[in-house]
């Protein structure tokens, strides 16, 4: 086996963490037992599930093998980049997960009571549309007490612990700033970096929008082409070349985070920071 | 400054779902989410993301080169021209599914001739993991689905048309485009008025017989972009000898076009090596053919050119044809057959057979052996397991379980595959590299379909291409007058099989037919077959000259 295949991990954790359990887990493959509600979920079988509960009778939830390479005597299914299955996944997994609330786990057993800090986090993805095409992830966090905003935001916080109910001995904090208010700096912010990137390919696209729709007109003009084809030309036109750019979120929530973690960010990155 | 597009909905949905616990993610769940869209993230403007989506296809460098090419410099508006057999079809889906991955394409529709609808379906499924719906009888959700494969006859109906041309397609695909070379139809204005961000216009043809048809194709794509049809014509006329000018247009498809050849692809690693065998009759086989000359008296020369070539395959093909006339003759003529029928049953076994027989035995190959007779088909079958030679036979009329279970077994079992028609959609045999041809077909280009299933993708050897035709006789006639010399121009020109199929008042096929059955004499056949030569030669070279 050359590089270790990124999709097992997530397919793994994906399963484990909706209730499914692996039942069989050698080194190339590995057999994950669905439970009712995935197998519902994401096998394309909803006929045998309504038949099941119409008759009143429990269902039995399929079995899956996933293997990381190609071959076929080992049978399941085969992931790389474009397994549709996996990609079945990423979208229940979006989908399950769009938002949150959750508190930082903090050990804290003797002493004051720790106050933890809201951030409004949001991930997204902004896509660039034109005459060519590209993403690019992006993740902001934003305390929500001071206003302090954090690039990166994903990568600060994917190790540490988080859960859904606020640890002993700590209280969340009540937001100053709202949700909205906040979020709408993350937009702003977001125009600005925008605004400081080199669009090269938006010019690109707008140079060959121009030339395009010039040459449009110009059979207009000598009537080449009448005017029903000229408008729907030129609408199309517009679909193919111009440049804009799509904010999507995939997902965000409300995280309360304690202090002494979040002053060890602004320690060590402050330029990853942006004050008000 | 760039337009922005916010997400407007999302702080809302966070808002409400926060009073909602139920709603919310558990952190593992909120990783999984995140890392999920790194994952979908389109990370780069170059390149086909859509190869490393499918590993399992071995896409060829020019399929690949023309995706790129289509996506990234012609903007997603082209013609794929490439020649028969070069995987037209594989590069639209490439280009497909690059689209779908960059979020371009959701909305797709394509176009297709109705037999090859399913196989358009299917190939989508296995080789791109697309799913794709094709409208059936009361069955029709055009809105509703995102991937739609139908023909332009369903698409144009009453009831559909309307719903179609609504639709705002994000890509549409047009199988054999070069049916849409003609303005004026109905097929040609349903197409041009259908409403797409993207366009793909398959053909191995793009110019069947004139410049027009071309700037017919192209103004689907650009409208305009050649000028309007009434000055090209013009243009092209006044100036058709001037080099400059065609060349200009050339240059101008040249932004439009992607056509690859088969010489430059290195397809043709693979040779083909043809030899023609000219066998003798035997003494009394000679005789019989001589004896069948007699019918020319009494019978259109059709009924004599028939049984003459079917005992040029062999007797049992003649036999089965005499035993037909007899059926049919009124009953006091009936009896006039009886002594040809009765000779029939002398002749010894068929020379040609023999001769097939020492090939298979001498190589110890797979070979497969097309006849035109499903008679000759069965003496084969077992004149071949008298000589101990396992075989199984094939036709165009199997279904699909039985052809694909007679590959499978000349695969790994049977040492020849005794085949009657190669039919359009036949079968790929690259395993095997030797053929004969035991009798010859009278258009010389269903040969050249024949040696398609084994002269492909994937073949490593070089072919080896047995014609058998038998001296003095019709069969050696047929292989003078038509193969040799359309053999000797065939490599010329890619398209030969086009130029055949377009001669004024019918295909080649069906003029050489229309020529025997009309004919009074031996000579007048002859005089008819070379100037229908002359004249596939007279194009052949007018259209090598224009391009």
């Amino acid at each position: 086996m050359n590089a270790p295949n990124p999709y097992k991990t997530f397919v793994k954790q994906f399963f484990l963490s909706h209730g499914c359990s692996i039942v069989n887990d050698a080194p190339s493959h590995f057999t994950v037992q669905l439970t009712n509600e995935m197998d519902e979920e994401i096998m394309n079988r909803p006929f045998y599930w309504h038949y099941m509960k119409k008759m009143n009778r429990e269902g039995v939830p399929m079995k899956l093998t996933f293997s990381d390479t190609d071959q076929k005597q080992a049978g399941g299914i085969y992931l790389h980049a474009g397994t549709p299955k996996l990609h079945r996944l990423y979208n229940t997994a979006i989908s399950k997960a769009r938002t949150a609330r959750l508190y930082e786990v903090v050990h804290q057993t003797t002493g004051q009571n720790r106050a933890m800090s809201p951030w409004l986090v949001v991930n997204g993805l902004l896509h660039f549309r034109g005459k060519y095409t590209r993403d690019e992830p992006v993740s902001i966090g934003i305390n929500l007490i001071h206003g302090t905003m954090m690039l990166g935001m994903m990568d600060k916080i994917i190790n540490m612990n988080f859960e859904t109910t606020v640890s002993d001995y700590t209280f969340p904090m009540r937001p100053v700033i709202s949700l909205s208010h906040a979020y709408k700096r993350m937009e702003r912010h977001i125009e600005t970096y925008v605004g400081s990137l080199d669009h090269q390919w938006a010019k690109d696209s707008l140079h060959h929008l121009e030339k395009e729709t010039h040459l449009l007109e110009s059979f207009y003009e000598s009537e080449d082409i009448g005017l029903d084809s000229f408008t729907k030309e030129r609408e199309q036109l517009d679909n193919r070349y111009k440049p804009y750019i799509e904010m999507e979120v995939i997902n965000g929530g409300l995280f309360y985070i304690s202090q002494e973690t979040s002053k060890t960010w602004m320690q060590n990155e402050g330029a990853g920071t942006v004050r008000e | 400054m760039i337009e922005i597009h916010p997400d407007q909905s999302f702080i809302g949905l966070l808002s409400e779902n926060l009073e909602h616990p139920d709603k919310l993610a558990t952190w593992d769940g909120f990783k999984l989410a995140y890392q999920a869209a790194q994952f979908k993230t389109v990370p780069e403007f170059d390149g086909l993301l859509a190869l490393e989506h499918l590993p399992h296809v071995d896409f060829m460098e020019h399929q690949i080169e023309a995706a790129e090419t289509a996506v990234h410099q012609m903007n997603g508006r082209a013609i794929l021209a490439d020649e028969v057999g070069l995987g037209k079809t594989l590069e639209a889906g490439l280009i497909l599914k690059e689209y779908m991955i960059r979020g371009r394409a959701k909305k797709i529709l394509i176009l297709t001739p109705a037999s090859l609808v399913n196989q358009w379906i299917q190939e989508l499924n296995e080789k791109f993991y697309i799913q794709a719906a094709s409208p059936r009888k009361k069955q029709a959700s055009w809105k509703e689905w995102d991937v739609t494969v139908t023909s332009i006859d369903m698409a144009k109906r009453e009831n559909h048309r309307e719903v179609i041309l609504d639709i705002d397609y994000d890509l549409i695909i047009i199988d054999e485009a070069h049916k849409l070379k003609n303005h004026q139809t109905k097929n040609y204005q349903f197409v041009q008025s259908l409403k797409k961000t993207y366009c793909l216009l398959l053909t191995a043809t793009p110019i069947q017989n004139k410049l027009s048809d071309l700037f017919n194709l192209v103004s689907i794509l650009k409208p305009g972009y050649l000028g309007n049809l009434t000055d090209f014509k013009k243009k092209y006329k006044e100036n058709a000898a001037d080099k400059d000018n065609i060349q200009h247009i050339h240059s101008l498809v040249g932004h439009l076009m992607i056509r690859n050849r088969r010489k430059d692809t290195g397809l043709d690693s693979s040779k083909r090596k043809v030899v023609n065998e000219r066998l003798s009759f035997s003494d009394e086989e000679m005789e019989m053919y001589k004896k069948l000359e007699q019918l020319k008296a009494n019978h259109p020369s059709f009924t004599w050119l028939t049984l003459a070539k079917e005992l040029c395959s062999s007797r049992e093909a003649c036999y089965m044809s005499l035993n037909q006339l007899k059926k049919n003759a009124p009953e006091e003529k009936a009896d006039v057959y009886d002594e040809y029928i009765e000779a029939i049953g002398q002749v010894p076994h068929h020379v040609k057979a023999k001769r097939m027989t020492e090939l298979i035995e001498k190589t110890g190959e797979k070979f497969i052996v097309f006849t035109e007779y499903r008679a000759t088909q069965f003496y084969l079958q077992w004149y071949l397991q008298q000589n101990g030679i396992t075989s199984v036979p094939f036709s165009g009329k199997f279904n699909k379980s039985k052809r694909d279970w007679m590959k499978q077994l000349f695969k790994n079992k049977a040492q020849v595959m005794i085949a009657t028609e190669a039919g359009g959609e036949g079968i790929n045999l690259q395993f095997c590299h030797h053929m004969i041809n035991y009798d010859l077909p009278w258009n010389p280009m269903r040969l050249e379909q024949r040696i398609g299933r084994i002269h492909r993708f994937g073949q490593e050897h070089d072919v080896k291409i047995f014609n058998f035709a038998i001296k003095d006789t019709i069969e050696d006639h047929i292989m003078k007058m038509l193969y040799e010399k359309i053999e000797m121009f065939k490599n010329a020109v890619g398209d030969l099989d086009h130029i055949l199929e377009q001669i004024p008042g019918g295909s080649f096929e069906h003029q050489i037919q229309s020529i025997i059955k009309q004919s009074e004499s031996q000579g007048e056949v002859d005089i008819k077959l070379n100037n229908l030569v002359s004249y596939v030669e007279h194009t052949v070279n007018e259209r090598r000259e224009s391009s």
